[in-house]
């Protein structure tokens, strides 16, 4: 493989039941046609166990994980999916992101959209942004839109666990928890949507090094997703 | 390793073609090459694990166990 290629590896969870599909490249022009160099997909339970390396072609504009997940494992619990692939720079001229859509089937939440989470990659050596950025936080709206509210971390370290820290605020007040997790392992961090009468306005998550995360938000009779996004880096 | 015609040749050890770091594109074999000649960070990777910071844990474990005192 050449050495000119770029490297990212980006993950996303599958929860049973859900229409799910990763966009790996926007196809913006059909004379012109994009595609990875490779693209190696990895399916893991929450203790970390690999389940499967499904085989998928690089060449894939969409990848249907509902299809992928079943077609590999017969498991209903939430799985990590680890998408790792190699690309020309040429064919992601922003930041390199691949995109995603879920719908639960038969739900009457709406349909999201999403930016799959870069866990490693995406910063190339030309850009030099050597800040170290190990917080990322995320502020709710204010006027609830979800009954449960949580966050989906998963750890793609090789070798190492991580120890993160996560804090939500409840205006003045915040709530710290210390969340562990190995090589592979992911977990769902609930967050109260309240505390002492205040809504939760904010989340952080403190890490060594970047995680896999999600924030999750659901309704609370069917579980239904109707949040799910990315938290946002601070530069220090 | 070097052989005795002084060539240099490559031993693969488990693990060498893991990506370390997926920014600057180092991997396993070449960090604990670069550790062995005492020539780490590598000319031009100075960077590793600076970048999207998500190998940092992997990185310093891995220079230590080479023999590196790592820190941030």
């Amino acid at each position: 493989m050449s050495s000119s290629l770029s490297a990212l590896l980006s993950g996303t969870f599958y929860e049973h039941g859900y229409d799910h599909r990763v966009e790996i490249i926007h196809q913006r022009d059909a004379g012109a046609h994009r595609r990875l160099a490779s693209l190696e997909v990895a399916l893991y339970d929450k203790d970390g166990a690999l389940l499967a390396t499904p085989a998928v072609d690089p060449g894939l504009e969409v990848l249907d994980l509902g299809a992928l997940v079943g077609n590999a494992t017969s498991t209903q619990e939430r799985v990590m999916v680890v998408l790792d692939a190699r690309y020309d720079d040429a064919i992601f001229p922003y930041r390199p992101h691949h995109y995603a859509y879920f719908h639960r089937r038969g739900s009457t939440a709406a349909p999201l959209y999403y930016a799959v989470n870069a866990a490693l990659g995406g910063v190339p050596d030309r850009v030099g942004a050597t800040n170290i950025n190990n917080f990322e936080t995320y502020v709710f709206r204010q006027q609830p839109f979800a009954e449960t509210y949580s966050l989906l971390l998963g750890c793609l370290a090789r070798f190492v666990p991580v120890q993160a820290q996560v804090f939500a605020y409840y205006g003045s007040r915040r709530i710290a928890r210390d969340v562990t997790l190995a090589p592979k392992c992911h977990s769902e961090v609930q967050l109260p949507a309240e505390d002492h009468g205040e809504r939760l306005a904010r989340v952080e998550v403190k890490a060594l090094f970047r995680l896999l995360s999600y924030v999750v938000g659901r309704r609370a009779g069917t579980g239904d997703l109707v949040l799910f996004d990315h938290l946002f880096t601070y530069a220090k | 390793m070097t052989s005795g015609a002084g060539t240099e040749t490559s031993q693969q050890e488990p693990g060498d073609d893991i990506l370390l770091c997926y920014c600057t594109m180092v991997t396993l074999g070449e960090l604990r090459a670069a550790c062995r000649a005492g020539r780490w960070p590598l000319p031009g990777k100075e960077n590793t694990g600076k970048l999207c910071t998500g190998c940092v844990g992997d990185l310093l474990y891995c220079l230590r166990l080479c023999g590196v005192d790592a820190s941030l």
